[in-house]
């Protein structure tokens, strides 16, 4: 009864369990990068800096200032959205392979006598 | 009913989950995996193809492994509602195909977590289901009958360990009595499922990973630096945490409405406005916590902020001069509002609008701020400090956007209480049973005083922790922790001798106090009535109004029922009224500890166990008898602070003069004393002397009759036994012979006076023969002095 309670969940459940767990790493990571917010505020200024704080200026100055403080701020965030969208493609990747192969695994001492025995035939 | 069987696939899950999870099994599979894959790629290293067969059955403990974790760690319920689909995982494992009650007994409140729950908080150990067991039918289909109600009304998951324990109590005929003798009722057991339920929910949270935005987060947001110095920043502790990190909250409407403040135009500020220990701290960390969530729905503009509570002391200590404060503080409004991203929290937010040791007046700068709207501040303070800002800062009161917190009810209080218990625990090393939450509110409630609820239930059962008994914080915990950090001594539990004592009260004050028997029948029964537990609870445990002339024994009576009932332990607080004559006065009654110690009120809220005399009562102003009027009814007076103080512990014992000369002429008459008692208590109202609203208020009025010369002999005996003691470390005694007491009398009754003249007529005479025969040498160590009517007439 436990094999069949086992095999049943393996390609049901458990398969959902998978991707469910997946999707969670997925969303964390998404979130560790912040990536949505950082691509909400692509322009905004960086961490408010200023070179003119506390400084009497002209708007010519001041519209400088603001440029520079979103550029800089424009320049992080894209290599902060690059970096994330690298390791989540590869966590990506990783876990679509992994859940293609998922209904192989518990049939793996089946691949592995398979295999055992084409190599056998060929060496 | 569906019967339970053992033979269904939830069950065999769950005893595989036992097996498989176990920690040796898991290890062993762990063991075989690595031989496998090692001997595997030795194999394959020596081109041998049988590497390839053991790293795929390498693959066999992996994917049991993973359906242990998975799945039957956590077996899901069944589609029915039958108890096959919705016993828990560890009652299926361990119950064997024909269950008995008596064995459930044995394992649920050792094996299962939620039966060792309330084995830990209710007390329901083995021993006490095996007692139960043993006392009814092995059947077990009505006890799961009965765990499938239960599991419905605690809104329980499944049916656990926890829920099979309450279900066999309820199945047990007399649980009802077994319940009352163990102080509980069947819905705390309910209470203790939830609250079992509620924790494990927790636990399970904190499994997942909480999303607060990332370490990209803050970019568009300014540095600061001196907000860091100067302010302490409270979102931190909620990030990078797992779990809801949700917990009881007593202000869900308060915390929206916070939300709303800030996520909308207008003035950015929220002040929260409510007495100390309401929660208002609180509030703002779970509105921190609230904004830190990054999968809520709230507005852009609020989400993500990072609260910073202001440190006022910080500011003070860092800046001497007062222009420096300013300066300071200007530096710092500007950095927050450059940020950005900043919420000022301003605690106890008074300290930063008076001049005063350890506070700053910064009102000047901050008005301008909280009118613009510009920065987002929050304010905390309690009532009484608004309402003084109020009257003294118009402006700045209005410019509030005021959010009242009010103190918890019992219930709000309990599950508070509940919610703070693991860490407590885990902070104290302890565990808290049930009785100690409960006994934590009722003491706290009536003996903590500058706290609110929840706060001060808090605080009692944080303080009873270092009063465990065998890691057990027990209601005695508490009991000793209300004692020995509060100072209120608490009455001692009435033992045996302290039942005889109460049974024979009479006998016990009649030691101190000659005659006046119907004074001391009245004050007896009273006092029995209220140690058996027939009193109400929201009254003093005695009110009594003791009329007689002067020297009769009133006030010796209200010694003696204070040493006699509060087991020596008690005090007797004694109120002159004869100083309180004028309704300016009244205020001197009620005056706040910290001004006045000796008043009523601070000396009652130091021992609320205590004989409360008020002395000469016809003599207070009538505001001052009015004021007491509320004492007398419901055992609260309220101080000059407006805190409740209780005296629903004291022996309240007025006594009066009034009607001395009535008395007497009524005895002379030969009057009755009950009809006496009637007729003075009607002379007193017609005359004026007290409103009969206000004698009605008393439990008894008892009358003092004028001392006969009988009664004066035996309080000679009395005052002699009394300088025995004194000479007792000398090793002399007196004694009198008849004709010398007789003596004493004649000289010593006054029927004006009562028993007053006795004592200075006994010192004149016997203390000064036995100083005369100590100082002569006639009296040495061990020696026995006759006071014969002769020796009395010398020193007369």
């Amino acid at each position: 009864m436990l094999a069949i309670s086992f095999f049943e969940w393996w390609y049901s459940r458990g398969w959902g369990i998978y991707f469910q767990g997946f999707l969670a790493k997925l969303r964390n990571m998404a979130d560790s990068f912040s990536i949505g917010l950082l691509l909400k505020t692509l322009f905004q200024p960086f961490r408010q800096i200023s070179t003119t704080a506390g400084k009497k200026t002209t708007v010519m100055e001041k519209i400088v200032d603001a440029l520079v403080s979103r550029f800089v701020g424009f320049v992080v965030r894209v290599f902060i959205i690059i970096a994330g969208i690298i390791m989540m493609t590869l966590l990506l990747i990783g876990g679509v392979i992994l859940g293609i192969l998922w209904p192989v695994i518990p049939l793996m001492p089946l691949v592995g006598v398979v295999i055992s025995s084409i190599w056998g035939i060929w060496w | 009913m569906k019967k339970y069987s053992s033979f269904s696939r939830r069950s065999a899950e769950a005893r595989a989950d036992k097996i498989l999870n176990s920690v040796p099994v898991r290890l062993l599979l762990v063991l075989l995996m690595l031989a496998l894959l090692g001997f595997g790629g030795y194999e394959l290293y020596l081109r041998n193809s049988l590497g390839f067969i053991l790293i795929g059955c390498a693959f066999i403990p992996i994917c049991v492994m993973i359906w242990a974790r998975y799945e039957l760690k956590y077996v899901p319920t069944g589609r029915g509602n039958s108890i096959n689909d919705v016993l828990s995982n560890e009652c299926l494992a361990r119950l064997g195909n024909a269950p008995v009650p008596i064995e459930l007994a044995q394992w649920v409140p050792t094996k299962t977590k939620s039966g060792a729950f309330l084995a830990r908080r209710y007390a329901i150990s083995s021993d006490l289901l095996a007692a139960i067991a043993e006392r009814m039918p092995t059947d077990m289909q009505p006890i799961f009958e009965k765990a499938l109600e239960v599991r419905e009304k605690t809104n329980s998951e499944v049916v656990s360990g926890g829920v099979l324990a309450i279900a066999m109590i309820e199945c047990y005929p007399e649980h009802e009595q077994l319940l009352k003798r163990m102080k509980l009722e069947i819905t705390d057991l309910y209470d203790g499922l939830v609250w079992f339920n509620y924790l494990n929910g927790l636990v399970r949270g904190m499994k997942q990973r909480r999303h607060t935005g990332g370490f990209a987060r803050d970019l568009m947001f300014g540095y600061t630096p001196l907000l860091e110095r100067f302010a302490q920043n409270i979102s931190k502790q909620y990030e990078n945490t797992r779990g809801s990190n949700v917990t009881v909250s007593l202000h869900r409407e308060q915390v929206s409405t916070m939300i709303d403040i800030f996520s909308k135009g207008g003035r950015q500020n929220a002040a929260l406005i409510g007495p100390d220990g309401s929660g208002r701290s609180t509030l703002v960390h779970e509105f921190a916590n609230e904004i830190l969530n990054a999968d809520s729905n709230i507005s852009s503009r609020v989400k993500f902020r990072q609260i910073f509570k202001l440190d006022a002391s910080a500011l003070i200590s860092s800046a001497s001069e007062r222009g420096e404060i300013e300066g300071l503080v200007t530096a710092i409004l500007n950095e927050a509002m450059h940020a950005k991203n900043v919420i000022i929290w301003l605690d106890n937010a008074q300290l930063f609008f008076e001049d005063a040791t350890g506070s700053v007046d910064i009102s000047n700068i901050l008005l301008p701020v909280l009118e613009g709207g510009a920065l987002r501040i929050i304010l905390t303070l309690d009532e009484q400090r608004f309402l003084e800002i109020s009257a003294q800062k118009a402006a700045l009161a209005n410019a509030l956007n005021k959010i009242m917190v009010e103190p918890a009810d019992e219930v709000a209080t309990m599950k508070v209480m509940q919610d703070r218990v693991p860490l407590l625990e885990y902070q104290h090393n302890v565990s808290y049973t049930f009785w100690a939450l409960r006994e934590a509110y009722r003491l706290s409630e009536r003996y903590v005083h500058d706290l609110v609820m929840p706060g001060r239930a808090i605080r009692l059962l944080e303080a009873a922790a270092s009063f465990a008994e065998g890691g057990f914080v027990t209601d005695a915990s508490v009991q000793n922790a209300i004692e020995k950090n509060y100072g209120v001594k608490m009455q001692s539990s009435q033992n045996e001798s302290e039942k005889q004592k109460l049974l024979n009260l009479e006998e016990i004050l009649h030691k101190r106090l000659i005659g006046q028997d119907l004074a001391v029948q009245a004050v007896s029964d009273a006092l029995r009535r209220s140690a058996a537990g027939v009193r109400n609870e929201g009254r003093p445990i005695g009110t009594f109004l003791f009329l007689g002339p002067t020297g009769v024994g009133k006030t010796e009576l209200a010694k003696a029922i204070s040493e006699t009932y509060f087991g020596g332990g008690g005090k007797i607080i004694r109120v002159d009224l004869n100083e309180y004559v004028s309704q300016n006065d009244v205020a001197r009654l009620i005056e706040d500890g910290a001004t006045n110690e000796n008043s009523l009120t601070a000396q009652v809220l130091k021992h609320p166990f205590s004989v409360v005399l008020l002395d000469e009562i016809e003599k207070a102003h009538p505001l001052v008898l009015t004021t007491l009027l509320q004492l007398l009814d419901e055992g609260i007076l309220r101080d000059a602070r407006n805190r409740e103080v209780s005296f629903r512990d004291t022996i309240i014992v007025a006594t009066s003069n009034a009607g001395a000369n009535l008395i007497r002429d009524y005895i002379d008459q030969g009057m009755d004393m009950s009809l006496i008692k009637e007729r003075l208590t009607n002379d007193l109202i017609s005359n004026g002397e007290f409103k009969p609203e206000f004698l009605n208020r008393f439990d008894e009025i008892c009358v003092f009759q004028p001392l006969t010369k009988d009664a004066l002999l035996a309080i000679v005996d009395i005052i002699v036994a009394s300088t025995n003691k004194t000479l007792e470390p000398r090793k002399i005694s007196v004694t009198l012979e008849p004709e010398a007491k007789q003596l004493l009398v004649e000289h010593g009754y006054d029927p004006k006076l009562g028993a007053r003249p006795m004592r200075r007529i006994v010192s004149k005479t016997v203390e000064n023969i036995v100083a005369r025969s100590v100082l002569s040498g006639e009296a040495d160590s061990g020696a026995e002095i006759t006071i014969t009517a002769d020796m009395i007439k010398a020193a007369l």
